[in-house]
């Protein structure tokens, strides 16, 4: 039941995203500095809710590939236990708070900058899995495109933070510090088994960050409204 | 000293212990198991574990956890809230989206055994509490309730704050069944329901469950009872039913309307006998030789004069073409019913028009008629039935043969014949006859006209009168004109043909009658008219035969005035009740040859009244006047007297 929601949310959302697309233009007014209210961009509000709508569709298509990732490619007794969270994951360095008392601690910035450091640092992993699973025999369709969809999405979900960082905080861009300090690491060619754990780890751990995005910006969105009564 | 005491206790330590040791078997304990860690809202969670034997030996349990990216190892900080074999992670010690590491150690005095170590992920282990405060209600939509589920997420699962998202389901069933409907709720607290069954008491339950993690448990059941409403299938059906019944209704009107036609169908009727002479009561009283007695008739083998007579047959239908006159005579048998039209040939073309001609059998008719005419004068008035059947046909093959000619050509159904007037109009004659091409046969009896005896004041015309207010009684006219008697007397009358139509609508029923007699006779003015017998309430028409002698140019208008020549009636002793009429004009037939309906004065011999006929020709001339002269005039008029009329 569930997988059947999340399937049917993702082709939905596959087939939505050149909507998405065209809707993140809008957002980005970056060039104009000093004219944030010249740009015909939505309010705030809006904002924040399509920047979540983007989050919880990341999430689940995140979600879907990685199911599909594992039924395809990784024999059972290395699977993940379902409890499990994932291997090692790339942005286990990154500071980020881990419980709720934590988030409720650090304030709206930091919360979204958080995301921002999310995204950005998920990005180039995600361009890498694309060509990885591109050189598998037999990977299925329905998952390179859902790895594309998501690695796309990923790109606006970025601009709208930016978009947001602006309008919230009054701050510049900082948008691309994160991603260039090289959390990845492009290997050598590894074996075929590597491989494919690698690739199994990367989407499991970006299913977990896509959560916490999610998370993020929904605690965000009721900091706004009611800043008392949230977490 | 001292060590010797110690050996000493310790020995007796020792042997005191040993028993114990040796009775109960201990070991280590045996190797806890994780069995499940749960956390209900993403902030706190709880495992419990299953412990193996004890070994004999009071066995603690321990719980260590290693966080992921340290190495430090913790003990669990809660063990008894939440019960037995338990370990509570608080929020403090919970950490989201990290991987933690945990063990369960026994151990007893003999030692301690470790679980095996269980990954889990806070995030991936939710399972939140059933949802909270469900409530069921129907909500009135016109014909058509539905039932409205809400409900509140559990209390302490915080989507609020968007800290957890929850999707719902929940379920319905009805009472006593064991399928469960399940509904997809998303992330809305309430949800409607259709489509349920009246009357019917249901139970909901409703679950939950985070974008990541475990259904909840249903929640407690709710009870509601579906109100009773007239569902709209059900007045479809009633109107089904209805529409079905009413068309079951036009079905069976149809059928009674049609029963008879159906019955025909079905069951066809039974012919009755015909054998002549035969007689059902007779058999139905079930003596048969008076039933067999009856079939010998007396003149078996048929003579040459009861030929005629054995070649009638009850119905016939005779079609009297407008050029014919037929004369009508007598029918001998009673229980036949024929008519016989007899032809008058009129050589007189004066006021005729195409109604009048001539027909084959005029000639032929005339033999027979002369002979009859004398005898049928006398007789004719009064004579009865019998009698009137008893008149010879010499001419009966001709008169059969006419009919017979004129029977093809008559149409079905009825015909209305009536008498040609006889006497003082030829053409008088002539019209009727042309008029009304179809000769009915009576069915019973026809009344044979006779020609007039040359002199003979009487001539009677029968004529049936009203026969459609009398329904379509039978009869016979036979109008008999004899040319060659009358010749002399009735010069006057130019050719007079006796024209008899019957204006009975006579139906046919197929059985052909062998005509009566059919004597075409030349009319003559004054002539009688034998009256055959008429069926009670058939109007004769009797004209009366004029004091020929000097009329034979004016006879015709002789006419004029009244006319005996219809018949009230016959009274049981077979005396014709005449009526008089007043007959207008004579002289027109052409009129009536295109009349089909009244200006019938003009024709006398449409003194019939013919009902149902079709008209044929000037068959019904003159009918509302003699109408009112036939009331008028009503009594007993004996023939006799008749003759003693000759002004009339």
């Amino acid at each position: 039941m569930h997988m059947m929601t999340v399937k049917q949310r993702g082709v939905w959302a596959v087939l939505l995203w050149p909507c998405l697309l065209t809707m993140s233009v809008p957002l980005d007014c970056k060039e104009e500095q000093g004219s944030l209210s010249r740009c015909l961009s939505i309010s705030q509000e809006k904002l924040l809710d399509r920047v979540i709508q983007h989050a919880e569709l990341i999430y689940r298509v995140s979600e879907e590939s990685c199911t599909l990732f594992e039924e395809m490619f990784i024999p059972f007794p290395l699977r993940l236990q379902r409890n499990q969270a994932s291997y090692t994951c790339i942005t286990k360095a990154l500071p980020l708070p881990s419980s709720k008392s934590e988030i409720q601690q650090i304030s709206d910035k930091w919360l979204l900058h958080s995301v921002l450091m999310l995204v950005q640092s998920w990005i180039e992993p995600l361009v890498y899995l694309q060509t990885t699973l591109d050189r598998y025999d037999d990977a299925p369709d329905l998952l390179l495109n859902k790895t594309k969809w998501v690695s796309d999405k990923l790109i606006s979900l970025e601009q709208g933070v930016v978009v947001l960082i602006k309008k919230m905080l009054d701050e510049g861009a900082l948008t691309t510090t994160y991603s260039e300090q090289g959390l990845f690491q492009y290997d050598v060619q590894p074996e075929m088994l590597e491989s494919v754990m690698r690739d199994y780890t990367l989407l499991t751990c970006f299913k977990k960050d896509a959560h916490k995005m999610e998370t993020f910006l929904k605690l965000l969105k009721c900091r706004q409204t009611d800043k008392y009564n949230c977490a | 000293m001292m060590k010797k005491v110690v050996a000493a206790v310790l020995l007796f330590l020792l042997l005191f212990f040993t028993p114990h040791a040796k009775a109960t078997r201990y070991s280590p304990p045996g190797k806890p198991t994780l069995t499940r860690c749960r956390s209900p809202e993403k902030e706190t969670f709880t495992c419990w574990w299953e412990p193996g034997s004890d070994g004999g030996l009071p066995t603690t349990y321990a719980l260590y956890y290693r966080k992921e990216n340290s190495d430090a190892v913790y003990e669990c900080p809660d063990y008894h809230t939440a019960g037995e074999n338990s370990c509570f992670f608080n929020k403090n010690d919970t950490s989201i989206w990290v991987n933690y590491n945990i063990t369960v150690v026994a151990t007893n005095t003999l030692g301690s055994t470790f679980s095996d170590p269980v990954d889990i992920d806070v995030v991936y282990i939710v399972k939140p509490n059933p949802p909270e405060k469900v409530t069921v209600a129907v909500m009135e939509d016109k014909d058509w309730p539905f039932l409205r589920v809400s409900w509140e997420s559990p209390h302490k699962a915080d989507t609020r704050s968007g800290w957890i998202t929850l999707i719902y389901e929940l379920r319905i069933k009805l009472e006593g069944e064991d399928e469960w409907e399940m509904h997809l709720a998303g992330q809305q607290k309430t949800f409607n329901i259709f489509s349920l069954r009246s009357g019917g008491t249901y139970h909901v339950q409703v679950r939950c469950k985070p974008d990541h993690g475990f259904w909840s448990e249903w929640s407690s059941t709710s009870y509601i009872k579906f109100p009773d409403y007239f569902h709209r299938e059900k007045s479809m059906w009633i109107l089904i039913t209805v529409f079905s019944a009413f068309i079951f209704l036009i079905l069976i009107w149809l059928l009674h309307m049609n029963t008879h036609s159906l019955k025909h169908c079905i069951l066809p009727p039974v012919p009755g006998p015909k054998i002549k002479g035969f007689d059902k009561q007779l058999l139905k009283n079930g003596k048969s030789e008076e039933v067999f007695s009856a079939l010998v008739v007396s003149d078996f083998p048929p003579t040459t004069s009861s030929n005629y007579e054995d070649l009638l047959v009850e119905y016939l239908e005779v079609y009297v073409p407008e050029e014919q006159e037929l004369m009508l005579e007598e029918n001998k048998d009673l229980h036949d019913s024929f008519l016989k039209s007899e032809v008058s040939t009129s050589d007189n073309d004066s006021g005729r028009g195409s109604c009048d001609s001539h027909t084959l059998l005029i000639d032929k008719c005339g033999e027979a008629k002369e002979e009859e005419r004398q005898t049928d004068q006398e007789e004719s008035p009064t004579e009865t039935e019998t009698q009137r059947h008893q008149k010879d046909w010499d001419e009966d093959p001709l008169t059969y043969a006419h009919e017979d000619m004129v029977s093809p050509d008559m149409s079905s159904g009825r015909v209305k014949t009536w008498p040609s007037v006889f006497s003082p109009l030829p053409q008088y004659s002539l019209s009727p006859l042309d008029q009304t091409r179809s000769l009915v046969m009576a069915k019973q009896h026809c009344l044979s006209d006779i020609l007039f005896p040359p002199g003979s004041s009487s001539s009677y015309l029968t004529q049936p009168s009203t026969k459609e207010a009398l329904g379509p009684s039978y009869r016979d006219f036979c109008l008999s004109n004899k040319p060659p008697h009358s010749l002399p007397v009735p010069q006057m009358q130019a050719r007079k043909q006796l024209q008899s139509h019957s204006d009975v609508n006579i139906s046919s029923i197929g059985r052909k009658q062998a005509p009566v007699g059919q004597q075409s006779s030349a009319l003559q003015p004054t002539e009688y008219v034998e009256v055959q017998r008429v069926n009670e309430e058939d109007m004769v028409l009797l004209q009366p035969v004029m004091s020929d002698h000097g009329c034979v140019e004016g006879c015709p208008q002789t006419h004029q005035g009244e006319n005996y020549s219809k018949v009230k009636g016959v009274t049981s002793d077979n005396m014709l009740l005449l009526q008089r009429e007043v007959i207008e004009e004579e002289m027109d037939r052409f009129p009536c040859e295109d009349l089909e309906t009244s200006g019938a004065e003009r024709c006398y011999t449409s003194s019939i009244i013919t009902t149902t006929q079709k008209p044929t020709g000037c068959n019904h001339t003159a009918t509302p006047v003699l109408g009112e002269m036939a009331l008028a005039a009503s009594g007993y008029v004996d023939t006799a007297t008749m003759s003693a009329l000759p002004t009339y």
